[in-house]
């Protein structure tokens, strides 16, 4: 008997060590490999969040989006750097944070320039502080230049 | 004439606050509630929107809770999820502060200066007051960089749970901010 319940409780840890392991050291995919849930232009992307924040968040949150723009700022933070697709007139914007290996990538953009940029989203919402709209991007890599 | 100079005057007025309010859209916000037992629970937001009206002393950011970037998903998840910041409902953190000392600070001037800050954080839709030091650091090229480091308690934006209780997940986990202006 004592044999039995100790065969149980091996099979029980034998299934769910891998599982525990499993979650406590996944990590997330490089952006790089993962296909993209939409391709849009940021002017677009904006335009969807300026005219319906909720509808805009429901559809693009947490998925990987590829967005064509042209860089306004190319921001500090940190030793990386943020690229920021800006709309002059209303003063709102797309911000793409990146992983770290893009950094080579991020020394040679210019602002004024073309690119696309794959990256997850984490949604938008209505600045307080700067009375505009923001997007935010996080694990962003640059597509092409 | 009158109106031309009323004019000048306010455009002048105008240009001068506007100087005098500086922001940023990339200030970097870390959040470490690492134990010895677990340490993936820790995550940057570098997309956070910074404000330092330097006439008035006034500082305060706003970050958007999702992106807070964490190495593990399944952390990720559960740090965004309904128990922990409900990021849905509740999608910024927002910090309304001001400089204690601000006459201590000379914006003008390059050079190091040490700023007490206090104000409101508020979370999940719960304002508690925040008090800490800064450094403010004051560039030959006028560039202003600022760096704090707080603790708050997870309690009092009524996030509780079982990884918190077996000590995976740090009750009072540290918060650092850094912004250029």
């Amino acid at each position: 008997m004592k044999k039995k319940i100790f065969i149980g409780i091996l099979i029980v840890l034998i299934a769910i060590i891998p599982v525990v392991w499993y979650v406590f050291t996944v990590t997330f995919d490089n952006t790089a490999d993962v296909k993209p849930d939409f391709k849009v232009e940021a002017s677009a992307m904006l335009g969807e969040f300026i005219q319906n924040e909720k509808a805009a968040n429901a559809k693009y949150v947490e998925k990987v989006v590829e967005v064509t723009g042209s860089i306004t700022a190319i921001e500090k933070a940190d030793s990386t750097f943020n690229i920021k697709m800006e709309d002059d007139s209303t003063g709102s914007y797309l911000i793409f944070a990146f992983q770290p290996d893009q950094k080579d990538l991020l020394n040679k953009l210019k602002p004024m320039q073309e690119v696309v940029v794959r990256a997850s989203c984490s949604g938008g919402i209505y600045s307080e502080i700067l009375e505009a709209h923001s997007i935010s991007f996080k694990r962003s890599i640059i597509v092409n230049q | 004439m009158k109106k031309v100079i009323l004019f000048v005057s306010v455009a002048l007025i105008s240009v001068f606050s506007y100087a005098q309010k500086k922001t940023t859209t990339s200030a970097v916000i870390n959040f470490d509630a690492t134990t010895p037992l677990d340490e993936y629970p820790k995550a940057e937001n570098k997309t956070a929107v910074a404000m330092l009206n330097t006439k008035k002393g006034e500082l305060s950011f706003e970050a958007t809770i999702k992106n807070f970037s964490f190495t593990n998903p399944v952390i990720q998840d559960h740090f965004n999820g309904e128990k922990w910041m409900n990021s849905d409902k509740f999608p910024t953190a927002v910090f309304k502060g001001k400089i204690n000392n601000a006459s201590a600070v000379d914006f003008s001037k390059a050079g190091t200066y040490s700023a007490e800050i206090s104000g409101d954080l508020s979370i999940k839709g719960i304002a508690k007051p925040v008090s800490t030091k800064a450094d403010i650091v004051v560039g030959a090229d006028g560039v202003i960089s600022t760096t704090a480091m707080f603790n708050i308690t997870l309690a009092d934006y009524g996030i509780e749970g079982g990884a918190i209780k077996a000590g995976k997940v740090d009750d009072t986990p540290s918060i650092s901010v850094s912004a250029k202006f």
